[in-house]
């Protein structure tokens, strides 16, 4: 597959979070928790292509994510941005590609992304607890994420390396 | 068969713009805290979510095809004594168009705005829910009427049965509406049998709290909760619920309530965003006391 190509794959998935997310979330919502398709999107091409992943993406829909809702601008693009190079870099170095490492990188970069919005929100002013953060938002949340990003990995997978990917380790990356 | 990826850019170049995007990213961060609600990046905001709003009704319309769908894989489920229930609840439903269905509930709902705006004397403009949050950590539902129908940001919205957020951004023809159980959001309120005031915050969880209540208050479940109008953000006296329990937390200074919500958002379809309120219409249940008060919304 061609570079050009892959890039038009990647920007047209990107379009069609950005569409989920506004059209689809709010339908799906379970207890007030809504799966966050833009998060997964990214961590998902970060982990489906660990050398390719440049931080424009992440950047670019956690800056929109930002500009949908009514949170602080630049939480989510600062969070989206250091997860996708995180969950990259984790997928390099630890050297496994198996499908249940991939899911448990996404789980725990999900998870951490969702923690450390609920924590910026707090050190913003938000008046709840450490533990409602963790119990009514980051936790369910990051399970509902990880649904979507478990699909969006299969079909990633699928059309981006051909279900397989390159595992070779790139040290000058790292 | 493993792909040799070729690099998109170089090494450098990648760490200069992670190091540039998180400086940037943090940089919004500060501004956005220190700016007030004027500020370019809230503005920025606003205008987003005027540009999102043809989506977000498609997306209401998605939330209603997935309620339909809902109750078809319940229809499908359910045993045989409900089955049957379900057929004879059909039978005599099924001269019925769904259209005039829809619209009789449509009219019931706006009958009960109206009367809820003369019962407070309401002035104010009714507006469609056309979409709500797509993220979880927010509570807010998009208005098909913005400033070009006098909507301003700091209003207060009803719905059929009392107050169910505030206006918090706008754009020529849609607002967003912040609702009462938006963990940001603070109503200052008051029990209307015993004046004891307090603050009605949302929470994460989903529920309203009455916040900061004296501890000797005299607080029961039942009690009215209403707006006291204390620091102008909300018009005074109008209906937020009724306390369903006490949380009684030992070691606190205050007290704490739980309030029934008027802000389900998934239920909400039209709502009336107050302009100003006259709200004579809730008597003191002690005093009897009927003193109007008319309270204008801050510009």
């Amino acid at each position: 597959m061609t570079n050009e190509r892959r890039t038009l794959i990647v920007i047209m998935g990107a379009l069609l979070s950005v569409i989920l997310q506004i059209v689809l979330a709010p339908a799906i919502t379970v207890f007030s928790t809504q799966p966050n398709f833009m998060l997964a999107y990214v961590l998902t091409v970060s982990i489906v292509c660990p050398h390719q992943a440049d931080p424009v993406l992440p950047f670019v829909l956690g800056l929109l994510y930002d500009l949908m809702g009514t949170g602080p601008v630049g939480a989510m693009a600062l969070l989206f941005t250091l997860a996708s190079f995180g969950a990259s870099r984790v997928f390099i170095v630890v050297e496994n590609d198996t499908l249940f490492m991939s899911l448990a990188i996404l789980a725990g970069m999900l998870f951490g992304v969702e923690m450390c919005y609920g924590l910026i929100l707090m050190l913003m002013q938000l008046p709840v607890s450490l533990a409602d953060v963790f119990l009514y938002r980051a936790l369910p949340c990051a399970l509902y994420d990880c649904v979507v990003g478990l699909i969006i990995m299969v079909i990633m997978m699928h059309v981006l390396t051909g279900s397989k990917q390159d595992r070779e380790m790139h040290i000058s990356q790292l | 068969m493993a792909l040799n990826f070729q690099q998109t850019g170089s090494v450098f170049v990648r760490r200069v713009l992670l190091i540039v995007f998180i400086i940037a990213s943090v940089a919004m961060m500060f501004v956005y805290a220190r700016e007030g609600e004027d500020g370019a990046l809230h503005k920025a905001q606003a205008a987003f979510s005027g540009v999102t709003a043809p989506l977000e009704y498609a997306g209401a319309v998605v939330s209603s095809a997935t309620e339909n769908a809902a109750d078809s894989v319940e229809n499908i489920t359910a045993n045989d004594e409900t089955l049957n229930g379900l057929r004879e609840y059909n039978a005599e439903l099924v001269e019925q168009y769904a259209q005039f269905e829809e619209y009789a509930k449509e009219n019931e709902r706006l009958r009960q705005l109206l009367e809820l705006k003369d019962t407070y004397s309401l002035e104010g403009v009714g507006a469609r829910v056309i979409g709500r949050s797509s993220q979880a950590w927010s509570q807010t539902i998009t208005l098909d009427k913005g400033e070009a129908d006098g909507v301003d940001t700091g209003l207060t919205v009803m719905g059929s049965f009392g107050v169910v957020g505030q206006v918090i951004s706008t754009t020529p023809h849609t607002s967003v509406v912040r609702l009462l159980t938006d963990p940001q959001s603070g109503a200052a309120a008051m029990v209307q049998s015993t004046r004891a005031e307090g603050i009605v915050r949302g929470s994460l969880e989903g529920l309203l709290y009455l916040e900061g209540l004296p501890i000797d208050a005299e607080i029961n479940p039942g009690d009215i909760v209403l707006t006291s109008g204390l620091g102008g953000s909300y018009a005074k006296g109008l209906l937020i619920g009724t306390i369903v329990t006490i949380d009684e937390r030992s070691g606190h200074a205050t007290r704490r309530a739980v309030v029934s919500t008027n802000s389900e958002a998934q239920a909400l379809e039209e709502v009336l965003v107050v302009f100003s309120a006259d709200s004579k219409a809730l008597p003191d249940e002690d005093t009897g006391d009927d003193d109007t008060t008319s309270t204008e919304e801050p510009s």
